[in-house]
């Protein structure tokens, strides 16, 4: 792979899993205050939809950054994360992101189990 | 690396000129127009200790209050006062600038191979402002207007209908004055760790520390504004008559929660990853190994941080919101777990495979290993909705954050002291009273805070400055009382220990410890300029690596990257350290104190209510920015 | 071999970077900002709240493009500086100020007309309309002092120092002109 393209893909892999997670949470979270208080009266938006389609979609691209990461990881094989710049640079960062990623997979998949399987708006 | 030359050679006079190019303004005025991150390093040691003593000191006499039942040592309005300051004080005032004011100000240029931080006024005018709303705060306290709401200051009890005196306006205009320190010393590292490395420190050969550092200083710039924005309302509120927590008029004080709360829990993260790596600039010298797992160890600070940014409302569990609101939470509160403990399986793994030498600096990693895994484990618990829901706002929570603030940030703070006096007095440390030191802070905090878990499940909420007898109560608070006065104990033991090293002592050499990093391979404590050559870095462990350390002297002797034309230092790539540009640094400048007190007239008439001086005193401020920017470094 | 001599890559000055933080800072507190503003509108059964009307639709807009349109006159001053074209430089600069000016003097005045009307103190909407605009007022009279101090320093000539803060500043401004469009879509919003 070329190195234009290891870069590509390890930035990607780095930034793109964390930027869904916080914009799901954020969504997320703001989709239920917006769904569960008066002002929905206007809107009418559908808790199960929006979330659903939110976090499936969220965990999707999450899912791509693993790929990407990990498709650095298998390109830089012959390389140490000890090794010289900036090859050793690209596997630290998707050794790094490969990592990451899981956890914010199974953040945004707890997020949607839980907004599915839960009744909206019923105060906890 | 250590300053030694042959007389007459051209290295001997390279250093000579360095030595006069980066000689200090002599006296008080040197250290009052200081840009030095190591003098500014110490300013801010110094004065968080005061800090320091004075939360202690509220600490002491809420626990001498809580002794026995029915107390009255101090009233109740006095005892807001205490737990609100106390709070404030430890947070704002204690372990944020001694993490990353004093440690990190004096480490980071050292461990990353610079001459100084990237914007070093900056850092001056950090230190000013943050002594300034201390100041600013502990005024407010002896003139009887400290704050009283606790630290977290919740509406309505803080608004102007509860709390109509001038206590929360000294609170929302002191956290304001005291971040913009904050957010200008983390904007500084994250510059600083990206762009002010040596040649050969790509991001991937960077020692952990720094890690931990970037992690902390993107947790604060991303977290303070928050508690800007939260604090300017409640002002708003609270003078001007705005609604945005009113109820009544379409506000709510759920607001103040959320957005508090947003910057409330990265803070928290913030207060102790500079002290995870304190750690992992520990185990390595003292195990004589590298770091296992560095790559995870290095993801998992990050991740701590950016994680800990989605957990907020696990401090709302009680406040009546739908569940589906809350799980979003409780997910990521639970999957925050798990950088913590990457780490700390990575420490426990280093200790088991290395070498280890259990002298006073790793004793106190050892025991914060202990008391943020007992700390960790109650937080879990907290996870779970019904349980935060029975127990939130007893002193089961107070049990949970003493043992992670004074077990995980503390103890490491304390390890650090021991760890770098060599480097930093020049002096070695009496080892036999450090130890000593040591288990009685262990001894002594562990009495204190254990108990706090049985009284939180008893029922004890916290904030309250009495409880009768027939509770049952009596004896686990009086419990706590003397473990908190054995605690004071091993505190005087430690700075004891420390004040009279640092006068009696033998004389330390370079490297004591055989340590990994940078700052083992110059003097001590450094010349003003920290390194006669930027050094080479082709590992995260560069004191380790002899051939590099071999190629410094030989570049001295050279003339390459000395830098002695000017005050000189290398910019580089953010992301693999090429060398990309020579920058001339700011020495000494008289803006940054001026600029600081400035803004404290600016406060200063806000809290009195005086606006249209305080507007006056804005331009002010903005003369002095622009005396600041009048000369360009090159001039200099 | 002395510093001139070692081989180096480009990278973008710390200057720039130290502006990028300014500008992360500032951009959560507009987020902060915006995130109250919709937290309040979702509260509320009706909105605007107590029968205050919404802002007007096309002077806000018209504006908001007047003023965002100067983010192109900041860059090419950018980019001219780092050529060593200081006369465009101070042209493209002066040509960005002058629709700055006009737009902050503009804003201040209708601002004040608008709390005439309707005062800040009447409820939730209210005070986070005035604190939101006015915010979004103050950042842009910050960007308009950095050009001001900006133009004194290049009457003085270029250097490298004063390139990298004609950067800085332009993407000072490309953040003001994006906050800026981003407050006018949240108070124009209350019209859906």
């Amino acid at each position: 792979m070329r190195r234009r393209h290891l870069e590509i893909l390890q930035w990607a892999g780095l930034f793109v899993g964390a930027a869904t997670f916080a914009a799901a949470h954020v969504l997320g979270y703001g989709t239920v205050l917006a769904t569960c208080n008066p002002g929905n009266a206007q809107f009418g938006i559908d808790h199960h939809v929006w979330e659903g389609a939110l976090l499936s979609s969220s965990a999707v691209v999450v899912l791509l950054a693993e790929a990407a990461s990990v498709a650095v990881l298998l390109a830089t094989r012959d390389t140490s994360y000890e090794a010289e710049p900036p090859l050793s640079r690209i596997r630290f960062f998707a050794i790094t992101a490969a990592t990451a990623n899981i956890l914010f997979l199974g953040i945004v998949l707890l997020d949607l189990f839980g907004s599915l399987f839960n009744v909206p708006c019923r105060q906890a | 690396m250590a300053v030694v030359a042959p007389p007459a050679s051209p290295a001997a006079e390279r250093l000579g000129r360095l030595e006069r190019m980066w000689q200090p303004r002599p006296g008080i005025l040197g250290w009052i127009t200081t840009t030095d991150h190591k003098r500014i390093g110490l300013l801010y040691f110094w004065t968080t200790l005061v800090f320091f003593g004075a939360g202690g000191v509220e600490a002491l006499i809420m626990r001498t209050q809580l002794a026995e039942p029915n107390s009255h040592l101090v009233g109740p309005a006095t005892y807001d006062e205490l737990f609100s300051m106390h709070g404030i004080t430890m947070i704002f005032l204690f372990i944020i600038p001694m993490t990353t004011g004093a440690f990190g100000n004096y480490l980071i240029p050292l461990m990353i191979g610079a001459r100084d931080m990237a914007f070093p006024r900056v850092n001056a005018l950090s230190y000013w402002i943050f002594v300034s709303s201390g100041i600013f705060m502990y005024v407010a306290l002896f003139l009887g207007v400290a704050p009283n709401a606790g630290w977290y200051n919740y509406v309505p009890l803080s608004g102007a209908q509860f709390d109509p005196g001038r206590n929360i306006d000294v609170y929302t205009l002191g956290i304001i004055f005291n971040s913009i320190a904050s957010t200008l010393t983390a904007g500084l590292f994250i510059v600083t760790i990206l762009k002010s490395r040596a040649p050969g420190m790509s991001l991937n050969r960077m020692p952990l520390f720094c890690y931990a550092m970037l992690a902390a200083a993107i947790g604060l710039l991303f977290a303070l504004p928050a508690l800007t924005v939260d604090t300017i309302f409640l002002f708003l509120d609270r003078n001007i008559g705005t609604h945005f927590f009113d109820y009544a008029h379409g506000g709510s004080p759920l607001l103040w929660q959320t957005l508090f709360w947003f910057f409330g829990h990265p803070e928290v993260y913030i207060l102790i990853v500079p002290a995870f790596g304190i750690a992992t600039s520990i185990i390595p010298a003292f195990t004589q190994r590298r770091l296992v797992a560095y790559p995870l160890v290095g993801i998992a600070e990050l991740l701590v941080v950016v994680i800990g940014f989605g957990v907020w409302a696990h401090h709302m569990y009680a406040t009546g919101l739908p569940t589906v609101a809350l799980i979003f939470f409780a997910g990521a509160t639970a999957m925050v777990v798990i950088p913590s403990t990457i780490q700390v399986f990575a420490w426990l793994m280093s200790l088991v495979t290395g070498t280890p030498r259990f002298r006073t600096p790793l004793l106190f990693i050892a025991g914060f290993i202990f008391m943020f895994v007992t700390g960790g484990l109650s937080g879990i618990m907290f996870v779970a909705i019904p349980f935060d829901q029975a127990v939130t706002h007893t002193y089961f929570i107070i049990a949970h954050f003493h043992y992670i603030i004074f077990g995980a940030a503390v103890f490491p703070i304390f390890g650090g002291m021991y760890y770098w006096f060599p480097k930093i007095t020049g002096r070695m440390y009496f080892e036999r009273p450090g130890q000593i030191s040591f288990w009685v802070l262990f001894v002594g905090t562990n009495l204190l805070f254990f108990p706090m878990h049985i009284l939180g499940l008893l029922g004890m909420t916290r904030r309250e400055y009495t409880y009768p007898a027939s509770l049952g109560w009596g004896p686990y608070n009086l419990a706590e009382t003397v473990g908190g006065y054995i605690t004071l104990v091993g505190i005087l033991l430690l700075f004891g220990n420390l004040v009279v090293s640092y006068f009696r002592g033998e004389r330390a050499p370079i490297d004591p410890w055989h340590g990994p990093t940078l700052e083992w391979t110059t003097s001590s404590p450094p010349p003003e300029y920290n390194y006669a050559v930027i050094p080479k870095v082709t590992s995260a462990y560069p004191n380790w690596d002899v051939a590099d350390r071999q190629e410094d002297r030989r570049k001295l002797a050279e003339g390459v990257l000395v830098l002695e034309q000017g005050h000189e230092q290398v910019e580089v790539t953010p992301a693999d350290g090429f060398l990309s540009d020579v920058v001339t640094m700011p020495h000494s400048s008289p803006w940054p104190p001026l600029l600081a007190f400035c803004l404290a007239l600016v406060f200063l008439m806000l809290v009195v209510g005086k606006y249209g001086v305080a507007g006056i005193m804005g331009i002010l401020c903005l003369l002095v920015l622009f005396g600041w920017h009048s000369t360009e470094p090159e001039e200099a | 071999m002395t510093a001139a001599a070692l081989p180096r890559r480009p990278s973008i000055p710390a200057a720039w970077w130290g502006m990028g933080i300014l500008i992360a800072s500032e951009s959560v507190l507009f987020g902060c900002m915006i995130s109250t503003y919709f937290y309040f509108r979702f509260r509320s059964p009706v909105w605007p709240q107590g029968g205050v009307s919404p802002p007007e639709l096309v002077a806000p807009i018209v504006t908001a493009a007047c003023l965002a349109t100067t983010s192109v006159p900041m860059q090419l001053a950018a980019f001219a500086a780092r050529a060593g074209r200081l006369a465009a430089t101070r042209l493209y600069v002066v040509a960005a100020l002058v629709v700055q000016c006009g737009y902050l003097a503009y804003e201040l005045r209708d601002y004040n007309n608008q709390l005439d009307k309707t005062d800040i103190t009447r409820n939730a909407y209210t005070s986070i309309y005035y604190t939101l605009l006015g915010a979004d007022h103050g950042h842009v009279l910050l960007g308009v002092l950095f050009n001001i101090w900006l133009l004194w320093k290049l009457s003085r000539g270029l250097n490298r120092y004063r390139s990298n803060a004609t950067l800085a500043i332009a993407w000072y401004w490309h953040f003001a002109n994006a906050a800026t469009l981003a407050v006018v879509g949240t108070i124009l919003s209350a019209r859906v």
